[in-house]
């Protein structure tokens, strides 16, 4: 105790830190969220850096760089066209061309899949900066989880360059993307946040989300219409996905939606998810360096 | 991996993570290590290899929080426990300063305003638009520490980094701890280098096994670091000392091993020798105990003494006279080669200890005698 006593006689302007096992939750949850706030908004700069870091990184040393972006998408697209034509699969009736469909669905579902992938990984790839430098790994999180911004501007522009092609034009609707967006974005986020916590102590979670990942994009319809009936349109209207998704592309491509009562259900599970997770990777961030 | 889960999920109900209960497998990386440093007080840590340094340094800087005990500080930290740990290397220098100065926790304005410093104390020229992929290590420590400098901290964490760069980035660095001290930076360093220890520290922390020693002289905790080299030297001559099939060393002898000033040092060999040895090299020397310098080093050769050794049985004796010694632990060192070095035939280094106060004597010149006896 002798440096209480030391403190006490020193009196000074610094900022005191005080580490102690067990320490994040003395003062309460909601303390606890203003806590993050206050982390969050101190790292508004390093966030950006990151994020500049991860960008410039990526499409470095690579011919044809953010192209490839849109490449993924695009191959995925012409499979389900060319599997559309031959009969194998069939997608039923709709009001606009099946490519225009098909890439404003992958617009968004490669959004939320990027962001996913690169937030649940990015902890491990940054293991030997966490075990020797302290800083906010929310940060890190945030800045990877926010890769997902680069198909979500790449691939709305390619999509609309699309849809004149077609002499097809968008409605309204296509301004308001950013906010449409929003939940998927905090979705992703939440789950992003404690998948990387996760991934950090058992590191199967990484293989796992990369499967379920392309399971998921099967099983939600995005490439294709919700079925009439069966299992798969059953399981669809209880995943929040398929309303985040389906919400904007139906107002882009028609500026009415169905799904208006399960978007707003579905972002307040995202929100709720995003708490819940934000929460518990704040209590056990201070375990991450020793397992990593 | 279980512990892992079972810890964060302690973590996340609240529960408490039972501080002070080891699992099996589990051990105290750091017991018992409790210390208090002033502002603008520098710590030296020295302790051997796996003895808890950097896991203390880690807790010093938040990486690793303790399981039990508690860690009080006042200030902003600056960490330099592997410089450059943030580097990417594909991007260039003047990017991954931007990255690595925001890792750090310095703010946009700082970074701006240090900006033109830092690369001048870096000084790795047009490198700096070169991905740091093509740095050489020496490069690649300067651009780290050029950074973690400028960022202005409060406390200085220094890990065994600079052992890298060369002799005047080394300089540079030093002096800039020391302008930092200067402002009243309280820095703490881990050092293998006794030399860096006393010139920086006030006082030194010595960590054994994850138990630490406070010394408040930081010539009393590089005593005891070196004490603790003392005691696992080996001094079990049969290890040591070779022979072969033509000579044999059956009996070797050497004088009290605690020394003061101006004493004398002998060994006394006897060896049996299956033919002759004619002009035998006797290589002496006497070497700092931590860092292997030599104090001290001659061959017989030097003091133009020719020495046989004949077929049978004798004795070789070998002193060191009035070693001008002061307090320190070293190594006395004595080889012997058959003519042209062709055969090592002898080796053995006996840890001593000289007591007594520092002095300059005024002589660095040492002689050895040699004496045979059949």
């Amino acid at each position: 105790m002798k440096l209480a006593e030391a403190s006490k006689k020193e009196k000074t302007h610094l900022p005191e830190i005080f580490y102690e096992p067990d320490n994040s939750l003395k003062n309460g949850y909601f303390a606890m969220f203003a806590e993050i706030a206050k982390e969050i908004k101190n790292s508004r700069w390093l966030i950006l850096q990151l994020f500049k870091r991860d960008l410039l990184a990526t499409y470095k040393q690579s011919f044809i760089g953010i192209f490839w972006v849109i490449i993924l998408p695009l191959v995925s697209v012409l499979t389900f066209i060319v599997l559309n034509h031959s009969g194998i699969f069939t997608v039923g009736q709709l009001d606009v061309p099946y490519p225009l469909f098909a890439v404003w669905g992958l617009t968004f579902w490669q959004t939320f899949s990027t962001g996913l992938l690169a937030a649940s990984n990015s902890l491990v790839k940054a293991g030997s900066m966490v075990v020797k430098i302290n800083f906010s790994k929310k940060a890190l999180v945030i800045a990877s989880a926010s890769q997902a911004l680069i198909p979500l501007a790449a691939l709305t522009t390619l999509s609309f360059l699309l849809c004149l092609l077609y002499g097809f034009l968008p409605t309204m609707w296509i301004i308001l993307i950013p906010i449409l967006a929003l939940p998927l974005l905090i979705l992703l986020l939440g789950l992003g946040l404690i998948l990387a916590l996760l991934n950090g102590i058992i590191r199967d979670i990484g293989n796992i989300l990369a499967m379920l990942i392309t399971f998921l994009l099967f099983l939600t319809p995005i490439l294709y219409p919700l079925p009439k009936g069966g299992s798969l349109a059953r399981i669809s209207l209880l995943n929040p996905l398929y309303y985040l998704i389906n919400l904007p592309r139906d107002l882009i491509l028609f500026g009415k939606s169905p799904h208006w009562t399960g978007f707003i259900w579905s972002s307040f599970a995202a929100l709720l998810a995003f708490l819940l997770c934000l929460a518990a990777f704040h209590l056990t961030e201070t375990r991450v360096a020793e397992r990593i | 991996m279980l512990y892992g889960i079972q810890d964060i999920s302690r973590n996340i109900l609240g529960l408490g993570s039972r501080p002070g209960r080891l699992r099996p497998g589990e051990f105290w990386a750091l017991d018992n290590a409790s210390f208090n440093v002033q502002r603008g007080e520098t710590l030296g840590i020295v302790g051997p290899n796996g003895s808890g340094k950097t896991t203390l340094l880690k807790i010093l800087n938040g990486i690793f929080w303790p399981d039990k005990g508690h860690v009080r500080i006042q200030g902003k930290i600056g960490a330099l426990i592997e410089v450059g740990a943030g580097f990417h290397p594909l991007l260039t220098g003047r990017e991954n300063i931007y990255v690595n100065a925001a890792i750090l926790g310095m703010t946009k304005k700082e970074v701006k305003g240090q900006f033109d410093a830092i690369v001048a104390f870096a000084d790795i020229g047009d490198f700096l638009d070169a991905p740091v992929k093509h740095y050489s290590s020496g490069m690649y420590v300067r651009l780290g520490f050029a950074v973690a400098a400028h960022c202005q901290p409060d406390i200085l964490l220094v890990d065994e980094v600079l052992a890298v760069g060369d002799e005047g980035f080394q300089r540079k660095c030093f002096d800039k701890i020391g302008e930092l001290k200067k402002i009243g930076c309280t820095t703490i360093i881990i050092s293998h280098n006794m030399h860096t220890i006393s010139s920086f520290s006030d006082h030194v922390l010595l960590l054994d096994k994850g138990q630490a020693e406070h010394f408040q002289s930081p010539q009393d905790g590089i005593h005891g670091y070196n004490q603790l080299f003392f005691q696992q030297s080996d001094t079990e001559i049969d290890k040591n000392c070779s022979g072969n099939d033509s000579i044999q060393f059956v009996h070797v002898e050497t004088s009290a091993k605690k020394l003061n000033p101006g004493d004398s040092f002998t060994f006394r060999l006897s060896y049996e020798a299956q033919h002759s040895f004619p002009d035998i090299e006797i290589d002496t020397a006497i070497s700092n105990g931590s860092d292997s310098r030599l104090y001290f080093q001659a061959t017989n050769r030097a003091f133009g003494r020719r020495i046989d050794i004949n077929q049978g049985t004798g004795i070789l004796e070998v002193t060191f006279k009035d070693i001008p010694l002061c307090q320190s632990w070293s190594k006395i060192i004595l080889a012997i080669w058959s003519q042209k070095r062709t055969e090592l035939l002898f080796w053995w280094r006996v840890p001593v200890e000289f007591r007594g106060q520092t002095y300059s004597s005024g002589r660095n010149l040492l002689n050895i005698e040699y004496q045979q006896e059949k």
